[in-house]
């Protein structure tokens, strides 16, 4: 028996993938979380209004989402709904978490993969006759970034939103700023985009396949028009047809959430089957988005791989779609009034249970607080790439049988093992928190 | 040629790296040679400058960072974690440890240690970047003129409220009412601390209305100095400007979450750390 150990990189954290064969028979193939800090162990006993402050530090790059998650649970336990404006300002921050995200995930992340026989290092290393792709994709991205500045406060680790509301609202100079910097970034976007599905096209007739796509359940918050805010949580069964909806607060009697021995990171099990969350999963829950370039990639889409789409080198092709229709919602929110009040209701904190959901960029997160004389009791974060561990498990099966044959184990097979992880753009941060 | 780079992450959140990013004008005069987030190589070689975020919290981060410092010129800890440990310092603290090591127990993955350790109980950096995260600015400074390079003073410099006669008489939670949008925090009752954290990020948050908790570290005076002078220095602050019983004020700074911010280089007083290496 052999076994093979392959160190992954462009993706957020450390993880590593585990694939024990025998001859040619691949026996299993394992996603390994490899870092741990503790969180739900170590926010026991804080005061439970210092988690929205707190529980950012579980990652650097999705902390906008767990910001917001860690308010919304907190309202959801004193019982206050915040007013719609602020709502608004929240749904900035986290169309500006997308952006941050999806531009990151496309561009930096996965984009290397595709060009030529073997792909590249990072998104710096492509010829000169490329030399506009990274100063552009970072321009693309500082562009979410400073939405989230000008909307939560600061890019990282933000702090406007506040139970019963936000702290501030965001000035019209500030709005006015920030959708002039939007609408530069998205022909940018869709620019780049292009170049990226041409390229995308180039590495599907190369290797053959766009990976696993056997019909799987899919999971997600959104609806038509939504900026990722979340709160209802829908499956799609294999078939297309809605197999569930749930509020996030009844999120045990709907997944099941294994432990896995060699991983710090859990998985999360539907039906005792794998699911799916991020891009994709959202895409094939949405006939359309709602904005009008983000429509034209949809139907786009939608012509060339049906729906719903299965195979899972369409995430990333669904990121790209959704950096820009995170990029045209944007524009559209920042006209609203956005700094007369209310911008707040005033609560008074009691002790209890809640829940708070959003629609972070791998799928819904879901923190939920026990609180006690003022303190966290205990905590419970359920992550999106933990619902996505065993779907990539089971993709990394399917690469794993393509590229270790009687002829012996092709080097396509490392390189295919990036691209697989790499669709589902797991956070191991968040996932081991 | 120019001086290459590499940027290695330990135990942290890759906010460090994400801040980074958010510094574009390196690419083109410096060349990144090691960054596994965004770039993908074998392994670390030989760098004049190697950035390390996140705390020794595993076996495998120890062993990372000892090769990793073996190739490099130099090291700059970056970051609340690599200075301090950050916020998963709060998993040594003993009735957290017992939850922890006893529900965690994995196989086949990196062994958690015992006690969580900064950057500099491993090897001497010749340059700290504060701030969790630090600032895009900062890292430009690191990367390209560290010289003269003036750090803003306190975040209560650069916060721009007013400050008022009126004495609130009771601590207000981070959560509890609403903030008026141009007086000082403190007047306002709440658990400001920017008044003794080291300034240079431009006050985002009190500015957006959330009071300072310190994650840039102590200002200069405070370095060399142990993390209870520095408490005494918030209280004090509190005692001139509010009428907040002082045991109230004493309790907060002091509580955990807090405290892991305010911690920051104070707490290795033991371990002197040279306030001209802090950027």
């Amino acid at each position: 028996m052999g076994t093979l150990t392959i160190p992954l990189s462009r993706i957020e954290g450390h993880a590593q993938v585990v694939i024990a064969f025998s001859g040619s028979t691949v026996l299993s193939a394992h996603f390994q979380a490899t870092e741990l800090r503790g969180f739900e162990f170590f926010v026991q006993g804080a005061p439970a209004d210092q988690l929205p402050v707190i529980v950012p530090r579980i990652c650097g790059v999705c902390s906008t989402a767990h910001h917001i998650a860690a308010v919304k649970a907190l309202e959801h336990a004193y019982g206050v709904t915040p007013p719609e404006r602020a709502v608004r300002i929240r749904e900035l921050m986290m169309l500006g978490q997308l952006i941050q995200n999806q531009a990151t995930s496309v561009f930096l992340f996965t984009m290397p993969d595709l060009p030529g026989a073997t792909g590249l290092p990072s998104v710096f290393h492509f010829g000169a006759e490329n030399a506009d792709l990274a100063p552009k994709a970072l321009q693309v991205r500082r562009a979410g970034t400073d939405l989230i500045t000008g909307a939560g406060g600061q890019f990282i680790h933000p702090v406007r939103a506040t139970v019963g509301g936000v702290t501030s609202g965001i000035s019209r100079e500030v709005a006015v700023a920030l959708r002039a910097q939007l609408r530069d970034a998205l022909p940018l976007a869709q620019e780049l985009f292009e170049r990226y599905w041409e390229l995308f096209i180039g590495l599907k007739d190369r290797i053959g396949t766009l990976g696993d796509d056997e019909p799987t359940y899919y999971l997600a918050s959104v609806e038509q028009g939504h900026a990722y805010y979340g709160d209802t949580i829908r499956v799609l069964a294999p078939d297309g047809h809605e197999d569930a909806v749930f509020p996030g607060c009844d999120y045990r009697l709907y997944l099941d959430e294994v432990p896995i021995e060699t991983s710090y990171a859990d998985g999360t099990l539907y039906k005792g089957q794998p699911m799916r969350a991020n891009s994709l999963a959202r895409l094939n829950m949405l006939p359309v988005l709602g904005t009008p370039i983000a429509d034209e990639y949809m139907a786009r889409f939608r012509a060339e791989w049906g729906y719903p789409a299965h195979a899972i080198l369409l995430f990333d092709l669904a990121r790209g779609i959704e950096l820009v229709y995170c990029l045209e919602r944007a524009i559209e929110l920042l006209d609203d009034d956005l700094t007369s009040d209310p911008l707040r209701v005033a609560h008074a904190p009691r002790d209890g249970e809640g829940c708070g959901v959003v629609e972070a960029p791998r799928g819904p997160l879901i923190h939920h607080y026990v609180i006690e004389d003022g303190l966290v009791r205990r905590a419970k974060f359920v992550i999106p790439t933990q619902h996505n561990v065993f779907a990539i498990e089971r993709a990394l099966m399917v690469a794993a049988r393509r590229y270790i044959t009687e002829a012996g184990i092709s080097p396509e097979l490392e390189r295919a093992v990036g691209r697989v992880v790499r669709a589902f753009d797991p956070c191991i941060a968040c996932a081991t928190h | 040629m120019a001086a290459n780079f590499a940027v290695l992450q330990l135990s942290g959140c890759a906010g460090c790296e994400v801040s980074l990013l958010n510094a574009t004008d390196w690419i083109g005069r410096r060349r990144l040679d090691y960054m596994p987030l965004v770039l993908s190589s074998e392994d670390l070689p030989e760098v004049d400058t190697l950035l390390v975020s996140g705390a020794v919290r595993t076996d495998e981060d120890l062993y990372r960072l000892r090769k990793a410092a073996g190739r490099a010129k130099e090291v700059v800890a970056v970051g609340t974690c690599a200075i301090s440990g950050g916020v998963a310092n709060l998993g040594d603290r003993d009735e957290v440890r017992a939850l922890f090591f006893a529900e965690m127990e994995r196989r086949h993955v990196p062994r958690i240690l015992p006690k969580l350790r900064p950057v500099d109980a491993v090897v001497t950096p010749t340059l700290y970047l504060p701030g969790c995260p630090p600032t895009p600015e900062l890292f430009m400074a690191a990367l390209f003129e560290r010289e003269g390079f003036q750090a803003g003073k306190t975040v209560c410099i650069e916060c721009g409220r007013t400050k008022m006669r009126q004495r609130p008489a009771t601590l207000q939670g981070f959560q509890q009412a609403v903030v008026d949008p141009e007086i000082c925090l403190i007047n306002q009752g709440y658990l400001c601390v920017g008044s003794s954290t080291r300034g240079g990020c431009r006050a985002p948050c009190t500015r957006a209305g959330h009071p300072c908790v310190g994650c840039r570290g102590p200002s200069d005076g405070f370095i060399a100095r142990s993390s209870e002078e520095w408490f005494q220095a918030i209280q004090k602050v509190f005692a001139r400007m509010t009428d907040i019983p002082p045991d109230d004020i004493a309790r907060a700074v002091r509580s955990p979450q807090l405290a892991l911010f305010v911690f920051q280089f104070a707490d290795y007083a033991a371990r002197p750390r040279d306030v001209g290496k802090v950027l």
